[in-house]
């Protein structure tokens, strides 16, 4: 191992890689880990740039000790994602404290390259990866300025350097991320250590809740139909339904078992959702959904589609839905109980649906009049409205007459529920925008909605949309089309500026490519691969020999493109140059047998062609002189190439040979 | 653990011996004698990649598997990097080197580089002693391997070795040349009996072994030297710097007896030989050399000099 003390300049270079990747779980890591990294880091380097080495052997075990235990205290484990990062970077930052040899430094590179990986376990990003693919190559660069002893390169060619074997490394790495086995399962179970926090819709509704949703443009999922679209007004896709109410809060429950099957009439819709990472375990699927390709997915007893584990990571699902579907016969006792359990509060709105139920008796009756309101009365449709605190439904009802569609809906159900109906909330999306670029729909937050379902005897479960009744333009277009214009919409811009919300369009676009062919590249997409490559009935085994197949030409291909550097050059340059000037002669009727030297040919090209004669002399001259003699050739190699490129001998003439 | 690992490069060293047979130098360094195997480093990283590679595939993470891919195709390059960095080098040594006991014999080496890439980081070992060189591309370096030499005798090196680590130190690579080179080791000179002059008298004093009375011949530049005794003339026709030197005594020829020293041991008196060669070498006198065995006649210069000191190296009682 080599002994030589490190430089700051090493250590320099270390440390600026080091901050780079720990600056890459930046919001991952707690702050006291990156304060503590940056603050080893800083005194070593201020140590060295003072000549002084590292701090004594106590001292760095004390803090060693500390950081060990700060970590453990803070995250319970040293297993799962998050702690293993933490404990890595606390580590490396450690190593760079008491760094002393070219063997520290090593180990620091090795922790740079590990916690870049980490980095990218959690994240989807391209940008996250090109950033990272940097760090590799600074601080491979750096590792050659460490390594080398004797006159090292400089910054600028070590640089270069680093990054020809980066270059060199990619047709491998290409190689091997293609065909490279992919597992069909994790290893081992995975911990969600919940350190990203969920997104978009969650599992209680209260008033105001969507309104906030509706105001990020953030894309909640992306859907590609196999076929046309639903029409607009069918673009119902199902969350989670509520069906406890507080007064003012809804909240999930029971959701009863097993989904009693529908009966599907109309159209079949085939399509993929492209769910983001929500941290929640629904997949929003357009209602109803029938079939769907997810491992461990199922419907819930209200026909949300779930999986087992909250996404994490995003996924896509291939699902088949009929918007329009027939009911079992009968509601069971259980969820009937569940959907028409007593309300508490409200006293004002539960006494109002009593003196309408009295004139209504019948159900659909009572619906239509409970609409009727909405349309009558002078209710608005607002994204900002009044802050409704305690019986939020008599506030809303009777006083404010403002809401956005969680307030409509949940209003709705109340009143439904005082009937003695079957009620709940759906949550969901209602919606979408084209991308016409490249042929889905965008849903993104803006696009949450809130809708009811009621229990009618002898239909079954009905959607109603009371938001539709107020303002048919959010269900019609988007909520930005419904609310008016002074109303603080994000997606609003886009409107006035089509050209920018196209470039977004399109770079959605790439995004999503990005997602399908690389993210979210699998064991199918392997044995699509292998089809491709007209492999017949593509399995592991076969992926397998493929890759070692392509492995071994690439690496034939790398050896010859390694060695081929090595060649000595000049002289090739030389041995082509003269055998294109003999070629030359031949052309014109004078070849040179093998045997024969370049001055003795240059005679003999003399006689036959005095023409040619001095010409050809000289160029024999200085290639002799390039080729055997030490000094003394006037020309270099090139110039001599030059010449002979030059050098045009025409066919002798009919009048020379007479 | 270092034992078994000294006793496997050992084995290892001689089953090169008999693969490649014996080298006649220049040899050019072909592929089929270079050895690869990653360092204590490179070991580590295969852990690390291995490592990250469980983690990419647990956690379905295709940009870590591609950025652990890269890692991978990163480190294979770097091996054949490592590997190239010997690949079609040039080696020659001078065969034959000089040395005093007890201090280091000076192996000299030529590496020579006929590609556009620079080699850098080369390392020439000779049993323990090694040194390092970068060699530019299209040029070549000398490099002075010292290997220290305690004892008076002919020492010869059977094999020696090329290595490097170069680009990142996590591979190593090295060749090993049969190249039979010799260090005739003098003995250390050292001894009391003061140089015998002409006719056996010995009664000069050291200081007027080097008059300036009479011109006595060239000799080769040392710092320090008056300026008038430069000789310009060579310098002018492009030869060396040298030295006019004088003497008074050059003319007179001296035998170095072995029979003079009679009485001390076997060692001293080769060390006192030793020493007087030296001295009456630098005194440009005319002598010859005269132990059991050997007899080097009457000669003066460089040449002389050197036959006299591998004849006292050479010496077996």
């Amino acid at each position: 191992m080599n002994h030589k003390p490190i430089s700051f300049d090493h250590l320099l270079g270390v440390s600026a890689c080091l901050a780079m990747a720990v600056a890459a779980h930046l919001g991952s890591l707690p702050v006291w880990v990156l304060v503590t990294v940056a603050m080893a880091g800083g005194i070593r380097l201020l140590l060295a740039y003072r000549g002084r080495s590292a701090p004594p052997r106590a001292i760095r075990l004390a803090v060693a000790a500390l950081a060990i235990a700060l970590v453990f205290a803070q995250f319970r484990t040293f297993n799962g994602l998050s702690a293993g990062t933490a404990l890595l970077a606390l580590m490396a930052g450690l190593k760079l404290f008491e760094a002393e040899t070219p063997r520290d430094i090593y180990i620091v590179t090795l922790s740079i390259y590990f916690l870049s990986v980490s980095a990218l376990l959690q994240s989807d990003s391209f940008w996250l990866l090109a950033y990272l693919i940097v760090i590799l190559w600074l601080t491979t660069a750096s590792l050659l300025r460490l390594t080398t002893r004797h006159s090292g390169p400089d910054w600028r060619r070590a640089l270069r350097y680093a990054g020809r074997i980066l270059v060199q490394g990619l047709p491998l790495a290409l190689a091997l991320w293609l065909l490279f086995p992919r597992l069909a399962a994790p290893l081992w179970h995975l911990p969600d250590d919940g350190s990203s926090a969920a997104t978009g819709l969650s599992d209680t509704l209260s008033p105001g809740d969507i309104d906030q949703l509706v105001q990020s443009d953030e894309v909640a999922f992306r859907v590609r139909f196999a076929a046309a679209p639903p029409p607009p007004l069918e673009r119902y896709w199902r969350g989670p339904v509520m069906h406890d109410f507080d007064g003012h809060t809804w909240r999930r429950a029971y959701s009863g078992g097993a989904a009693p099957p529908l009966q599907p009439q109309g159209p079949a819709y085939r399509y993929t959702v492209s769910m983001e990472p929500h941290r929640h375990n629904w997949i929003f699927a357009l209602d109803w959904p029938a079939r769907w390709d997810l491992p461990g997915g199922r419907l819930t007893g209200d026909y949300t589609l779930v999986q087992r584990d909250p996404l994490s990571r995003p996924i896509d699902v291939a699902v088949t839905s009929y918007t329009h579907v027939q009911n079992p016969a009968a509601l069971g006792t259980l969820l009937r109980k569940r959907d028409t359990a007593p309300l508490r509060g409200n006293p004002r709105t539960l006494q109002f649906a009593h003196t309408l139920r009295a004139q209504h008796p019948d159900d659909v009756e009572y619906l239509r009049s409970v609409l009727a309101i909405f349309t009558q009365q002078p209710f608005y449709y607002t994204l900002t409205p009044p802050k409704l605190a305690g019986n939020s439904v008599d506030a809303f009802l009777f006083d404010t007459k403002r809401g956005f569609c969680g307030h409509y809906a949940s209003a709705f159900a109340v009143l439904m529920r005082a009937a003695g109906i079957p009620a709940h909330i759906v949550t969901g999306y209602q919606g979408g925008t084209f991308n016409r670029f490249a042929d889905y729909w965008i849903v993104r937050q803006s696009d949450a909605h809130a809708w009811v379902e009621v229990w009618i005897e002898g239909q079954g479960w009905l959607r109603i949309d009371p938001t539709s009744a107020i303002a048919p333009n959010r269900v019609e277009q988007s909520a930005a089309g419904a609310l008016s214009a002074d109303e603080p919409l994000v997606s609003r811009w886009q409107r006035r500026t089509p050209w920018l919300a196209d470039t977004r369009l399109r770079l959605d676009a790439l995004g999503q490519l990005w997602r399908e062919r690389i993210l979210l590249f699998d064991q199918d997409s392997q044995s699509r691969l292998l089809e491709w490559l007209h492999i017949p009935e593509p399995d592991g085994q076969k992926l397998v020999l493929v890759m070692a197949a392509a492995l071994t030409l690439v690496m034939c291909w790398l050896t010859w493109s390694v060695r081929r550097e090595i060649e000595p050059a000049r002289r090739e340059l030389l041995l082509r140059a003269y055998s294109r000037l003999c070629a030359k002669l031949a052309a014109v009727g004078i070849p040179r047998p093998l045997h024969e030297g370049a001055e003795a040919y240059a005679m003999r090209v003399a006689e036959r062609r005095p023409d040619l004669g001095p010409t050809v002399a000289a160029l024999c001259r200085q290639y002799s002189r390039l080729r055997y003699g030490a000094a003394g050739a006037r020309i270099t190699v090139a110039q001599f190439d030059a010449a002979v490129r030059a050098f045009r001998p025409r066919a002798r003439t009919r009048a020379a040979r007479a | 653990m270092s034992t078994l690992r000294q006793a496997a490069i050992g084995r290892l060293r001689a089953w090169a011996a008999r693969r490649h047979g014996s080298d006649s130098l220049p040899i050019k360094i072909n592929r089929r004698r270079i050895y690869i195997l990653p360092t204590r480093v490179g070991l580590m990283l295969a852990l690390t990649l291995v490592a990250m590679l469980i983690a990419g595939l647990n956690y379905n993470s295709n940009l870590g598997l591609a950025f652990a891919f890269l890692m991978v195709g990163v480190a294979l390059v770097t091996m054949h990097h490592c590997n190239r960095n010997l690949l079609g080098l040039q080696v020659d040594a001078a065969a034959e080197v000089d040395a005093f006991a007890g201090r280091d014999a000076d192996f000299t080496f030529v590496l020579r580089n006929d590609s556009k890439v620079d080699r850098c980081d080369v390392e020439i070992r000779c049993q323990t002693a090694c040194g390092t060189r970068t060699v530019a591309a299209l040029s070549s370096e000398s490099v002075a391997v010292a290997v220290p030499v305690a004892r008076r005798g002919v020492i010869h090196l059977e094999q020696f070795e090329l290595r490097t680590r170069y680009p990142f130190g996590w591979f190593h690579a090295w060749t090993y040349v049969q190249g039979s080179l010799t260090a005739h080791v003098a003995p250390a000179p050292r001894g009391t009996r003061i140089l015998p002059a002409a006719g056996g008298l010995g009664s000069l004093s050291r200081s007027e072994a080097r008059g300036d009375e009479d011109f006595a011949g060239l000799r080769a530049y040392e710092p320090g030297v008056p300026l008038k005794h430069m000789a310009w003339k060579v310098l002018a026709r492009g030869g060396e710097a040298a030295v006019r030197s004088y003497s008074s005594l050059a003319a007179q020829p001296e035998w170095l007896e072995w029979s003079s020293l009679e009485g001390q041991l076997t060692e001293d008196r080769l060390s006192q030989l030793c020493l007087w060669v030296l001295e009456s070498d630098s005194a440009q006198r005319i002598y010859g050399l005269r132990i059991p065995g050997k007899e080097i006649p009457l000669g003066r210069g460089s040449t002389h000099r050197i036959a006299c000191l591998r004849a006292l190296a050479a010496y077996e009682p």
